[in-house]
């Protein structure tokens, strides 16, 4: 491969030239994930931290979706070709963290550049989704979200009822004063994260062995379970009945018709927040998920879920230094209280939550809350996430056995049965690749 | 190619005349036919361009337009000159440029180099020719779809991601292009190359003079297609750019589709058309002004 | 090969040089490095790798997925090869046949062929959307309640109808040309005989096209397995979900989205094994027009 080393070369003599004449700034790069609305306030962010300082300088390019992130990623990082920074979202977690040696724990990152790093200065929801079984932070949690209800507030007072705080409120009262008032109830943008990885946080089920994953490779899922099968029997009967609405895989089949007012209620992420506050043409709030009542009298905690930054390995002691240094630009409380005013997401530290609060960004938008509160609730013994490899490949199974369950070509008993096989198959695949 | 209607007035008016009732429905029913077939080719770019002329709220509310609306100056010159991204220099025009050096760069690339391989394999006394020959047709087996993976890290391994060399080498590696040409070598006369010969020609002088020469037409012709091809390549170039700056038109589309797909904005619909009518006008316009060639080419290049 | 050859043995190998050596580098070094990764089990990170035999295929052989993803994409070759090539060769007839506008019809029925498959992708969804889809519009009123990306079969004509319209131009170039080839004394005589028109394209024109065809399908198999790429990609918006897919766009799933290099690999292997056969068929077949004409 002399090519590859003259070309390498030839990269690096070009590389110093260029800093040279930059006033020696540290360049770095980080690929995201953000489109739209969310990709401007990533820009925004790098743009205020560029200007804040002359020794760092940081350029965020968008990747595509979440997947392709993660896949360019990986493939850059197998060419030695990695950017510092990689967004990996909470189905890519397993892939980056059981890979030991592709990223650098955020925890000793940040240890070693002189920032004192304390996980209790992260709020109890985000502490652990990215964390190794022993509690060490791997991946900075950047866009962290919930799911939550939004509602359409003129639609539920034209219907005249309150947001559900059960299933079985929405399924006797909410559902069908909505239906006769004219609008498709419900709708929801992702399935396997709403309807099954938080369902079963919210009700404080087990969703895999060894401690959810957390402990080993060698991990069964437990998805086949009698309340997750009650609630997606449910959700067809509602389909049927004209009090939900399916509308396709994608995020944005499901969020269009809420913002078009089609749909009276939709449940998406507190990350959607700033988007719906552009797209929206009524006055909409938020309210927690809701549970059902039958499974668990106490709802907990749900997870965190959008997508943390980690710091790719094999990069200069100086790239490193700057990528700590954003990462603490990124976590101080200002930046992190403009990034969830203008997201949605919540923030992820203490003192920006202690912040927005003293600003009254709450009471001018309660519906801000919602998600940060949701994931302040009680924890429960299953309610600190999960850890299973190949979970891209498992939430593809999900969404089409779904899909198969709300078209009527499936029930819920042969849906199920169908994900175990193939997720406990591709678990089972994962472990043998880390060997 | 001949032009199809080759009419002959003197021999067709003798004939018409005994039963012009019968002939004149029956090419009633043939107009119809193809009127419906043309339309039917027609309609979908037709309405992608009118849509493209209304701003995004009609197009939100009432769908796919027929009439032509007053954003014509909005939502193409947004898509052409609309920098978007945080380098803010990818734009309309950028990507045009991307897409023509992917365009031409492959059509070029790939026609020069299967002339000389099948300039080799026809008019040399070669060794190893029966294996260079399998070696370079086996190619023809393995589309990039199906080891794109292992191709995107030879790439990626030599540093020529973000590259043009990068995003239009492993395209070339196929033999579609020799195969055509070693096609027609074959069957230019062999009273050429013994005429050169003995005007004292060496290979180069016979190569250059002679048989580039009587190739033209068929180079045109290939050209037209590869440029189509090479234009209209989808994932590799998604794969293999990361740098906005070199995303080609297509790429910009798939950008669309994504941001469709994620629905945190109302779709800028009638710039994503406009986007769309941009991506597919060059290369109509060649197909259609150079169709001749084409046709010639694409009958020719798929034997 | 030719009589007169050139005798210099340097040159032919300076000639050939470029094209090998691209496509030893960026063919048959990733060709080889897909089949040898299709024997193991890989850690996505290229950190470690495990030899797992055939595992990978015996595995993707008896999945119920890839099953089901193998009869679509036979279902779908066939449909869309059908549909483009019965329409295209009734257009071309026609074409062929109208005295007037013959050149005008030729131009807007082939033009479609330089609009690429992610656009054509474009235009269905825009057509075939839920809620202002054009074509959904329209079924609505026939009681055909259309969701594309919700309902398999709905998804599945979407894919086709987009799939045949991007074909159509392809076969119709080839019909014509095949068309203007038959020569006018064949169907003179056949006007002599006074058949009707639908019975002389039965009995004289299409036994002379069937070349033709028979070698336009192995065109339009290779396009419905590779070139609709695209066109899948972007109806379904990139979520597979529940959506018919092709074997091609599985194993892009599976190994750029899933990130499952080995059970990729083996896809990509036995996909190999599918265009040798095809290729095989097509060469035999290429020899006997040569033959032939």
């Amino acid at each position: 491969m002399k090519f590859k080393n003259i070309a390498a070369a030839a990269a690096i003599a070009w590389g110093s030239v260029a800093s040279a004449a930059a006033y020696a700034e540290t360049e770095i790069t980080w690929w995201h994930a953000m489109g739209g609305q969310l990709g401007e306030t990533v820009n925004q962010i790098a743009a205020d931290f560029n200007a804040s300082q002359n020794d760092y300088k940081i350029t965020p390019v968008y990747k595509g979706g979440y997947e392709e992130t993660l896949t360019a990623g990986i493939a850059s990082f197998r060419a030695g070709e990695q950017p510092n920074i990689l967004q990996v979202f909470d189905a890519g977690a397993a892939t980056v963290i059981a890979a030991k040696g592709a990223v650098l724990p955020v925890q000793d990152l940040l240890n070693e550049n002189g920032g004192n790093f304390d996980i209790n200065d992260y709020i109890a929801g985000v502490r652990y989704f990215y964390a190794d079984a022993n509690g060490k932070m791997i991946g900075m949690p950047f866009n962290s979200s919930t799911p939550v209800l939004y509602y359409n507030e003129e639609a539920l007072k034209k219907a005249g009822v309150t947001a559900p705080k059960t299933w079985e409120e929405f399924e006797t009262k909410t559902g069908p004063a909505l239906k006769a008032a004219g609008y498709v109830p419900l709708s929801q943008s992702h399935l396997p994260w709403i309807f099954t990885e938080n369902f079963f946080s919210r009700h404080d089920l087990q969703f895999a062995s060894d401690n959810n994953g957390y402990d080993s490779t060698n991990v069964e899922i437990k998805v086949n379970h009698p309340a997750i099968k009650d609630h997606f029997t449910a959700l067809k009967k509602w389909k049927d009945e004209g009090i939900f609405g399916f509308y396709g895989a994608s995020w944005g089949d499901n969020q269009k018709p809420f913002a078009e007012g089609k749909v009276a209620m939709w449940l998406g992420s507190s990350g959607s927040f700033g988007g719906l506050l552009q797209t929206a043409e009524f006055p909409f709030s938020s309210a927690m998920l809701p549970y059902w009542e039958k499974v668990t009298k106490s709802p907990k905690q749900t997870f965190i879920g959008g997508a943390a930054l980690f710091a790719m390995s094999g990069k200069s002691d100086a790239e490193n230094k700057a990528t700590a240094e954003f990462f603490k630009y990124l976590t101080s409380a200002t930046a992190q209280y403009d990034w969830h005013k203008a997201t949605g997401y919540v923030p992820i530290t203490e003192a920006a939550y202690e912040l927005a609060k003293k600003d009254g960004h709450y009471d001018r938008f309660p519906a801000a809350e919602t998600g940060i509160k949701q994931l302040s609730l009680p924890a429960g013994e299953w309610t600190k996430g999960y850890r299973m490899g190949f979970y891209v490949q498992i939430r593809d199974v999900m969404n089409r056995e779904y899909g198969r369950i709300l078209s009527g070509e499936a029930d819920a008993e042969e849906a199920f049965k169908n994900i175990e096989e193939e997720a406990n198959k591709l678990l089972s695949r994962f472990a043998d690749t880390t060997s | 190619m001949t032009d199809m209607t080759s009419e002959n007035p003197v021999i067709l008016s003798s004939k018409e005349k005994p039963k012009a009732k019968k002939l004149k429905l029956s090419s009633i029913i043939d107009h119809s036919i193809l009127i419906i077939g043309s339309l039917f080719m027609l309609m979908p770019v037709l309405m992608a361009f009118t849509t493209s002329t209304h701003d995004h709220v009609t197009i939100h509310k009432e769908g796919l337009m027929l009439s032509i609306g007053d954003q014509f100056a909005e939502n193409y010159g947004a898509a052409m000159f609309e920098k978007g991204g945080f380098t803010e220099t990818v734009d309309g025009l950028t990507m045009l440029m991307n897409s023509l050096i992917l365009g031409i760069g492959f059509a070029v690339g790939k026609i020069v180099i299967s002339v000389l391989a099948a300039y080799a394999i026809v008019y040399f006394r070669l060794k190893f020719a029966t294996l260079a020959f399998w070696i370079i047709f086996t190619t023809l087996l393995l589309p990039l779809e199906v080891r794109i993976l292992p191709s995107y890290e030879v790439v990626h391994s030599f540093g020529l991601s973000n590259t043009y060399t990068g995003l239009i080498l492993p395209l070339i590696a196929s033999a579609t292009g020799t195969f055509y040409f070693r096609q027609f070598f074959m069957s230019v006369p062999d009273e050429l190359v013994e005429a050169a010969k003995i005007d004292g020609a060496g290979p180069f002088k016979f190569l250059i003079d002679i048989l580039v020469p009587i190739s033209k037409t068929m180079v045109a012709a290939i050209f037209i297609i590869m440029f189509v091809f090479g234009w209209n390549q989808y994932l590799w170039p998604a794969l293999i750019t990361t740098d906005e700056t070199m995303f080609t038109i297509i790429r910009g589309i798939r950008q669309i589709i994504l941001a469709y797909a994620e629905g945190n904005n109302i779709p800028e619909h009638g710039q994503a058309m406009a986007l769309a009518v941009i991506a597919v006008l060059p290369p109509v316009l060649i197909v259609v002004f150079f169709q001749s060639w084409f046709v010639k080419g694409l009958v020719e290049s798929e034997k | 090969m030719k009589r007169a050859n050139f005798s210099n043995p340097w040159m032919p190998l300076l000639f050939l040089l470029p094209q090998l050596s691209i496509i030893a580098i960026f063919f048959y070094y990733p060709a080889v490095q897909a089949m040898q990764s299709s024997f193991y089990l890989e850690d996505p990170f290229g950190f470690g790798s495990t030899f797992v035999g055939l595992r990978n295929y015996v595995e993707t052989l008896l999945s119920d997925q890839y099953r089901k993803a193998a009869i679509f994409t036979v279902v779908f070759t066939f449909l869309v090869s059908f549909f483009s090539l019965s329409i295209s060769l009734l257009l071309a007839y026609k074409a062929d046949k109208v005295l007037r506008g013959g050149s005008t019809y030729k131009t807007l029925l082939m033009w479609v062929y330089a609009v690429a498959p992610p656009v054509a992708g474009l235009l269905g969804v825009m057509y075939f959307d839920q809620s202002f889809g054009l074509f959904t519009y329209f079924v609505a009123d026939f009681g055909w309640d259309f969701k594309l990306g919700v309902d398999y079969y709905d998804t599945a004509t979407a894919m086709v109808v987009v799939a045949v319209w991007k074909q159509v131009p392809v076969n119709f170039i080839f019909f014509l040309s095949g068309l203007q080839s038959i020569p006018k004394s064949i169907n003179e005589a056949a006007l002599i005989d006074n058949n009707s028109g639908f019975s002389r394209f039965w009995t004289i024109t299409f036994p002379l096209l069937a070349p033709t065809a028979f070698f336009l399908l192995i065109i339009n198999i290779t396009y419905a397995l590779f070139d609709t790429f695209g066109i899948i990609d972007m109806l379904v918006k990139a979520v597979p979900a529940n959506n018919p897919m092709t074997l091609v766009y599985k194993v892009y799933l599976d190994g750029f989205r899933g990130n499952d290099l080995g059970g990729s690999s083996a896809q990509s292997v036995l996909l190999m094994i599918l265009v040798l056969i095809l290729t095989v068929f097509q060469f035999r077949l290429i020899e006997r027009r040569i033959h032939y004409t």
